[in-house]
């Protein structure tokens, strides 16, 4: 996962967003586990 | 179509925030020491405020500026997320019959009983037509996925291996199983083939299992399912579906415990999809399930650090994702306009095509017949019109909701079934405000990464980082 450790000291905002191409996306009540694409 | 966030029609710049034309940022409190949420319930941006820092963050300042500059483009994204997925994975059921008789189903228990397989010629002739419906409309080699799905689809385990055989190379196959039919050759088959494999089990203990999953005469398949578990331990494609209902929800804990004591790594803990009366007179209170699925969460959490090994929630996870990267989802109920005929469709064992195989037992959602009808015609029929153009703006409270997009308000079967339209809301709208908050504050925490899988942001770009204050 490419996120990375925050210090101990409690930042004032936390904010991210990550994006990635929609296509592909989604099942509903079953999950296949292997890659997206 | 779009929403809101983009059709902008007042006169408003929409330079100042909560007025006019400007972006709505509603705060949150989501139950931690420190922090506050703010969120954009329009693009899906949030951020965690520091509560002695809430109003120097509101005021002008970095923080707006940078929301600002990226908020448009935000709005752009989750409409295209929203409006502009063409589907890429097909619910196949390749038999209208099923050798148990769970309480919940949502399909109707004569079909269940008495219904018919799909030939084998005819599954394979439903999937060459997907084959070239999708070959037409998905980029070049890009594989959609066909999930064999139930009633129980290894009962016509024939034609599932004709399947595997002729089109392996032009679909991503996967099976869910009640796990009481295959014998362990059966499932070296599967492995062999890399077929994902989810099977079905509703808690630890057997007796509480039976209340809801039985054969017909009301017999227990809790050791076959036990025993299938044991033979998948290890298979990397491979993940268990525990449906929460009022007679299992107080033993959550206890499940994911022997999940995890079993292997299984990934796991959903599905509250139940209350389509049909046979479900909804087992339905949990919201509260009540609430505090049971977020006990779990904490196990599986407390698990992890005690064995270095995950279980992951996908359920769970994919409302984590939705926060942290609301495309990146695994799964499209969470969502409006869900994935129901938008980027999944389910295809009957004759050939009849609905949004969603919740809506197989409701005859006003069959869209065509796979033989008959063209998919792309299909897809912008009136029945699929209704849940592909069912969306949080329509919904009360869902409008003025500020995690409406990390929701999406599910199930629009069950909002028509139980609640009389899809302008209504699902069946479990608290249990989503609990699971945000309890997202919200693991990120404040910096203890989100325990509840995902290690690659789930493996196709994304950081879109935003704050970098001020």
């Amino acid at each position: 996962m490419k996120t990375t450790k925050r210090s101990d000291a409690k930042r004032p905002i936390i904010a991210t967003r990550k994006s990635c191409n929609p296509n592909g996306t989604g099942l509903s009540h079953y999950v296949m586990m292997d890659s997206k694409k | 179509m779009t929403t809101a966030a983009t059709d902008r029609c007042a006169s408003s710049r929409g330079l100042q925030f909560n007025t006019g034309n400007g972006n709505t940022l509603q705060p949150l409190d989501i139950g931690h020491n420190d922090y506050l949420g703010l969120v954009d319930p329009d693009t899906a941006f949030w951020a965690l405020i520091q509560k002695d820092k809430l109003g120097e963050a509101l005021s002008p300042g970095p923080f707006l500026q940078q929301y600002r500059e990226k908020a448009a483009e935000f709005a752009a994204e989750m409409d295209r997320f929203r409006f502009a997925v063409t589907p890429s994975a097909v619910y196949f059921n390749p038999t209208e019959r099923c050798n148990l008789n769970c309480s919940y189903c949502y399909l109707p228990e004569t079909l269940r009983q008495d219904g018919r397989h799909m030939p084998t010629a005819e599954v394979l002739s439903a999937l060459e037509i997907l084959k070239r419906y999708f070959l037409s409309t998905l980029p070049a080699g890009f594989k959609p996925q066909i999930i064999f799905h139930g009633a129980e689809p290894t009962l016509n385990w024939e034609a599932l291996l004709a399947a595997f055989d002729r089109y392996g190379d032009a679909f991503r196959f996967g099976v869910q199983s009640n796990g009481t039919v295959l014998s362990d050759d059966q499932y070296d088959v599967l492995m062999k083939r890399g077929v994902a494999i989810g099977l079905s089990l509703d808690c630890a203990v057997d007796e509480i299992v039976t209340r809801t999953r039985k054969t017909w005469d009301g017999h227990s398949i809790y050791a076959k399912v036990v025993h299938s578990m044991e033979k998948l331990r290890g298979y990397p494609n491979y993940s268990v579906i525990c449906t929460v209902t009022g007679e299992n929800m107080h033993q959550l804990v206890e499940t994911v415990d022997f999940f995890h004591q079993s292997g299984v790594s990934t796991c959903m803990l599905n509250p139940v999809r209350c389509t049909r009366q046979g479900a909804r007179d087992i339905k949990p209170a919201d509260q009540d399930i609430s505090r049971y699925y977020l006990a779990a969460l904490d196990r599986t959490e407390e698990l992890y650090r005690e064995t270095n090994r995950r279980l992951v929630v996908a359920n769970f996870a994919n409302i984590l994702i939705a926060i942290m990267a609301p495309q990146a989802r695994r799964l499209m109920c969470d969502i409006s306009p869900c994935g129901g005929g938008r980027s999944f469709f389910a295809v009957s064992a004759n050939g009849d095509v609905f949004p969603c195989s919740e809506f197989i037992g409701v005859p006003a959602f069959n869209g065509g017949n796979l033989f008959h009808d063209r998919i792309g015609a299909i897809l912008k029929t009136p029945p699929f019109k209704l849940v592909t153009g069912r969306k949080v703006e329509d919904i009360d409270p869902c409008r003025r909701c500020a995690v409406r997009h990390f929701c999406g308000s599910p199930c629009p079967a069950e909002a028509h079934q139980m609640n009389g339209g899809m302008d209504r809301t699902g069946a479990f709208c608290e249990l989503y405000e609990d699971q945000v908050r309890y997202a919200m504050r693991l990120i404040a925490d910096d203890r989100h990464s325990a509840f995902l899988w290690d690659d789930w942001d493996r196709d994304t770009t950081t879109t935003f980082e704050l970098n001020a204050c």
